[in-house]
């Protein structure tokens, strides 16, 4: 079990994701823009490729791809000095973290990958076992922001007390590693802590708070109306519950709200007065970051310039 | 032959050829006999007859110093050492050489195993040269025990004590005895298919420990402090004011005309309770209290209604907290547990939900005394309804109403459908939840569905579990509830969801089929988990008691000694020692009292007295001895260093932390050691110092496991190896000793915990001064299991030591 003192505010590798440089950019530029604020040792290394999850989970990468690409990574970020691998994406950072394990644990499977390596005269790919630890080289970027609490309620220039926030924790960081999360994996609170020392008026408890946003990869193209279904449900639960923000921490949550709930409202009939973001815009915005030049709200689908006018005058 | 050894004689045993078949008996003996020593061989020294020879030599011979060579001493030691005291002499004067395990057993060359057998035995004779008589260290035990809580655990463990003639003093935290059972109402039984009244069964017990002059209760009262050692604690207690004096005759005037209603903790939390207050009615000691955080007049406000209401002018509202300091042989703990904090499960709603309660506010609900009067009700209609009760019954708490509360329910408020869920932070292995299975929980479910479908025939119970364990005798009342109608679903909620109108809808997968559900509810019950009370964690940093990984008491052997704690003299029972049913709980508080008594009864207590020796003559009182830590050295107003024998572990640290040499291990003195390794030695042999605790056991084992190594490993028993120092290493090597190897207990007791980490540095630091030789010595944990692993290694070394000879 993680404790919140074991999380390192330095040599971070701040990990690209496909999906939020594709989909929401303004996540990895508030992150960046809240970890200068904050003194966090990280850098962005262009060497970084995918970590092919997206891929993985939707049948089109198998395993032993995978495991190469992030043992590939994995020698991208010592080689650089910046071995914390540090995601914005919890996909990435479940994917990375089971590859390590399956590197470590597995010989076959890493003489394959190294074997691969050699024959293509990639010697400095090599992964040795225990080159990196499951436990200690791996972190999503939320359990930063949760690490310097604190310090962003000393710096927080908007205050959002009054705004009915209810959080959204991402199955890949709570589920497939719960034996190695902060805090009660069946209580999560990374969210609602950081939110609240932002001010924010967080919902304890809502109805599904424990269910997926919806999204299930392959499930949203394949069987599209379940995944709607489901986030349908979750919305519905969140209008319910009168929130009017919902905070997430994984770019495929954000998309599956964001982009779908214009969707479903069609499809379905309904209408849902909430916007959604991620926690690093969050903290950005509270901390005094332009919305769009820093959060890039304008690549939103559902648009926040009515929640922005209400709150951030 | 050394002078000192003219009236020595040596017995051998055959052990019924276990060890005349692996060692020339008649070699041996004309070795040792030509050298001036007397040997007598038997067929079974530790029968009747085999004794009665070792007898009749001693006065016939007028013999003074014997050496036994027969099996390990831990298995007869304590025999033989009577057997040569009867004969008259002292028990320091025998020395048993383990030709058993350490040699026949363990050599399969007959001329070898002979061999060393010469060289044990040897040794041993080597040894009496120097003994001296040891005198018995015996002390007196205070005739007095002390139990911590006043449970059903602690009662009967009083009422045992106090039956058994042992003056007793059973002190409680709260201002009543009765602990958690109090507050059930009703209690399962293994061998009837009803419930019994639990006030029934414990009423008569807690007016017997009134009653009892061997008991002295000390309620409201809390343990602060304890010092001394095992049979002679002192206890520090500090006795909260009640504002009431003992003259009170509990007719609940005062309560009456109290204002102010308080927050009930007997009652889960309800408010029903005035400022002076019973803890129940039936409350002993029968005296009110005042709750010094709510009353009026102690927060500075003019009030005092009570003290004019008061007959017996009992209110004293410039009582103070009490000292008090008591002398006791033993102590029992018994500080119970608390309900787990089932909000920790956000997804069940508890706390966040009005008709989620846990099954001991339940328990409370259905009790006849309870904020209900054991009405069952909806808590989301609970003040409603409760009003209603409470204007038909007077006033709370205190006054006995004939009235029949079941009457009053019309139907409002009552819950139609009740689920249960079974293992609330129990059998849970993620972060808040209990890895351990609570024990009572399925039963209490049981019990609870039994009663409300007996009351309310119409009720729907659907119990959500992951297994039933009903275990023994409970299975058949598992069979009636099952017959009686309950609904079983086998499987872990995963979130209960609040309607509108207050009704829960429980989301579960039947594992059994596979499928979804949601089972519609007006009252969840969660059935959450037993974990150590706040007291019982109090009490384990106040009394230094280990504990396991969850909190609880950790007793010392779980099945040998169940009740005995990590320290001599302080026994533990009850759910502070691991989660169990108010039956299990009984049981083991009889035999927590039957242990104590048996600590105090063996009075004067004859202790082990292989413990430091102080040379006064060379001690400088420089303190560092002090620095024991078990805290077994003190220096008294005459300038004197002295050691408690009933604190001191006897490890030895002592001998390493004297710079001056004056302190000894009786037993294990220098020279006695020194002329143990004369006699074993050879050139070439491993000698090997050996922990006399599981270390030596372990070493026996290898015998018993029918394991060899080779012969020239040669053993010799320490209390630790922190008697051993540098002079003694030069002196093994000088002796021929090719290498020398620590074996030591781990650190699996609360003892060896301490003991282990000192033992490693010692021998690091040896390895230090050894310079060059340090190479030569060796460290090896020993486990039971493990012997092979331990032959293992004496066979490597001693190979090691055939090269270099």
């Amino acid at each position: 079990m993680k404790t919140i003192e074991d999380i390192p505010d330095r040599q971070l590798l701040l990990f690209k994701s496909c999906m939020v440089g594709q989909e929401y950019p303004g996540v990895e530029t508030s992150t960046r823009y809240v970890f200068d604020r904050l003194g966090v040792d990280y850098c962005i290394n262009d060497e970084q490729s995918c970590c092919t999850g997206i891929g993985h989970y939707t049948d089109i990468f198998e395993g032993l791809t995978t495991t190469a690409i992030a043992a590939r990574n994995f020698a991208v970020a010592k080689r650089c000095g910046y071995p914390n691998i540090t995601c914005l994406c919890s996909t990435c950072y479940a994917i990375n973290k089971e590859a390590c394990e399956v590197l470590n644990t597995n010989t076959e499977i890493r003489e394959k990958v190294n074997s691969i390596f050699r024959e293509q005269g990639l010697e400095d790919l090599v992964y040795e076992k225990d080159d990196m630890n499951v436990r200690t080289n791996f972190y999503h970027a939320v359990e930063i922001l949760l690490s310097k609490a604190n310090k962003i309620q000393e710096q927080k220039k908007f205050d959002f007390s009054g705004v009915k926030v209810a959080a959204h924790h991402a199955c890949h960081y709570y589920k497939v590693k719960y034996l190695d999360v902060l805090g009660n994996p069946e209580n999560p609170q990374l969210i609602d802590t950081i939110a609240a020392a932002c001010g924010a008026d967080m919902v304890r408890w809502y109805e599904d708070r424990t269910l997926t946003c919806g999204m299930g990869f392959s499930q949203l193209h394949l069987n599209k109306n379940t995944s709607l279904q489901v986030t349908k449900k979750k919305l519905d639960s969140l209008q319910k519950a009168g929130v009017e923000l919902m905070i997430h921490m994984c770019p495929n949550c954000h998309i599956q709200y964001d982009r779908y709930q214009p969707v479903i409202e069609k499809e379905f009939g309904v209408k849902y007065d909430m916007v959604h973001m991620n926690i690093a815009q969050f903290v950005a915005l509270s901390m005094g970051a332009d919305p769009y030049k820093v959060c890039g709200f304008q690549t939103h689908s559902v648009p926040l310039e009515g929640f922005l006018e209400k709150y951030c005058q | 032959m050394n002078a000192a050894l003219d009236k020595t004689a040596v017995f051998i045993c055959h052990c019924s050829g276990n060890i005349s078949e692996h060692i020339d008996i008649n070699y041996l003996k004309k070795t040792l006999q030509a050298e001036g020593v007397p040997v007598f061989d038997y067929e079974y020294l530790c029968s009747r007859e085999g004794q009665t020879l070792i007898k009749n030599k001693i006065s016939e011979g007028n013999l003074d110093r014997i050496v036994i060579g027969s099996c390990t001493p831990s298995k007869h030691g304590t025999l033989f050492k009577k057997c040569i005291q009867e004969a008259g002499l002292n028990r320091a004067m025998l020395e048993i050489a383990n030709l058993r395990e350490h040699c026949a057993w363990v050599h399969p060359d007959k001329a070898e195993a002979t061999e060393k057998a010469i060289s044990l035995l040897r040794g041993k004779l080597r040894r009496l040269e120097n003994i001296e008589p040891l005198e018995e260290i015996k002390v007196d035990i205070a005739p007095q025990a002390l139990v911590i809580g006043g449970g059903i655990a602690g009662i009967t463990a009083a009422v045992n004590l106090a039956d058994n003639g042992i003056s007793t003093y059973l002190v409680e935290k709260d201002s009543s005895i009765g602990g958690n059972m109090a507050k059930i109402g009703k209690v399962f039984s293994p061998d009837k298919l009803a419930e019994e009244c639990a006030m029934c069964s414990l009423s008569p017990l807690m007016n017997e420990v009134v009653v009892n002059p061997k008991i002295t209760l000390l309620t409201w009262t809390e343990v602060d402090r304890l010092s001394g050692s095992a049979g002679n604690f002192t206890v520090r207690l500090r006795k909260k004011p009640r504002y009431v004096q003992d003259k009170c005759t509990g007719c609940g005037r005062c309560s009456h005309v109290c204002p102010v209603l308080v927050e009930n903790e007997f009652n889960c939390g309800h408010m029903d309770k005035k400022a002076i207050s019973l803890r129940f009615s039936q409350s002993v000691p029968k005296t009110y209290c005042i709750d010094p955080d709510h009353c009026l007049q102690l927060n500075g406000e003019t009030c005092g209604k009570c003290a004019e209401a008061c007959k017996s002018g009992a209110i004293d509202f410039s009582q103070k907290e009490e000292i008090i300091d008591l002398n006791v042989g033993a102590i029992i703990v018994a500080t119970g547990f608390d309900e787990y904090d089932a909000s920790q499960k956000p997804q069940y709603g508890y706390g966040i939900f009005k008709n989620v309660m846990t099954q001991m506010e339940l328990a409370r609900m259905l009790g006849i005394n309870g904020p209900t009067k054991g009405t069952l009700l909806k808590p989301s209609d609970f003040s409603m309804a409760c009003e209603a009760i409470r204007s038909s019954t007077g006033t709370c708490g205190n006054k006995n109403s004939s009235d029949n509360p079941s009457d009053n329910s019309n139907g409002t408020g009552t819950p139609k459908r009740i689920v249960m869920i079974q293992c609330v932070g129990s059998r849970d292995e993620k972060e808040g939840g209990n890895r351990y299975c609570s024990r009572y929980c399925c039963m209490a479910a049981l019990k609870h569905s039994s009663l409300i479908l007996k009351k309310y025939p119409d009720t729907e119970i659907t119990i959500c579990y992951i297994d039933l364990r009903a275990l023994g005798f409970y299975e058949n009342y598992y069979r009636a509830v099952q017959d009686m109608g309950v609904n079983f679903v086998r499987g872990r909620p995963a979130e209960i969801v609040e309607k509108p109108d207050k009704s829960l809808v429980v989301r579960i997968e039947d594992t059994l089929d596979q499928r979804i559900k949601e089972i519609p509810a007006d009252l969840v019950v969660l059935s959450a988990a037993m974990i150590p009370s706040r007291g019982t964690r109090k009490i384990a940093s106040v009394l230094n008691l280990s504990q396991d990984e969850s909190g609880f008491l950790k007793e010392r052997h779980s099945k040998l000694k169940p009740v005995d704690s990590s320290l001599d003299g302080i026994f533990v029972c009850g759910t502070a020692q691991s989660p169990k049913d108010v039956t299990d709980t009984i049981s083991q508080a009889g035999l927590a009292a039957v242990r104590g008594r048996a600590f105090i009864a063996d009075s004067p207590k004859a202790l082990v007295n292989e413990i430091p020796t102080i040379d006064q003559l060379l001690c400088t009182q420089c303190k560092e001895c002090l620095k024991c830590p078990f805290d077994a050295f003190s220096l008294k107003e005459n300038g004197k260093i002295v050691v408690d024998p009933l604190v001191c572990t006897g490890c030895g640290y002592c001998t390493e932390l004297c710079q001056n040499g004056a302190i000894q291990i009786a037993s294990f003195m220098k020279t006695q050691l020194k002329a143990e390794i004369e006699g074993i030695l050879k050139e070439g042999d491993l000698l090997g110092f050996v922990n006399s605790g599981i270390a030596s056991l372990t070493c026996d084992n290898i015998g018993n496991s029918v394991l060899s190594y080779p012969s020239n490993v040669k053993l010799i028993k320490v209390p630790t190896n922190l008697v051993v120092d540098k002079d003694l290493l030069l002196h093994a090597f000088k002796c021929g000793a090719s290498s020398v190897l620590f074996i030591e207990d781990p650190p699996d007791s609360p003892k060896a915990e301490v003991i282990y980490p000192l033992t490693v540095s010692h021998f690091e630091k040896l390895k230090k001064e050894m310079g060059d030789s340090g190479s030569r010595l060796y460290f090896k944990k020993a486990y039971v299991p493990n012997t092979k692993g331990l032959a293992g290694t004496f066979t490597s070394l001693a190979r090691e030591g055939e090269m270099i000879k």
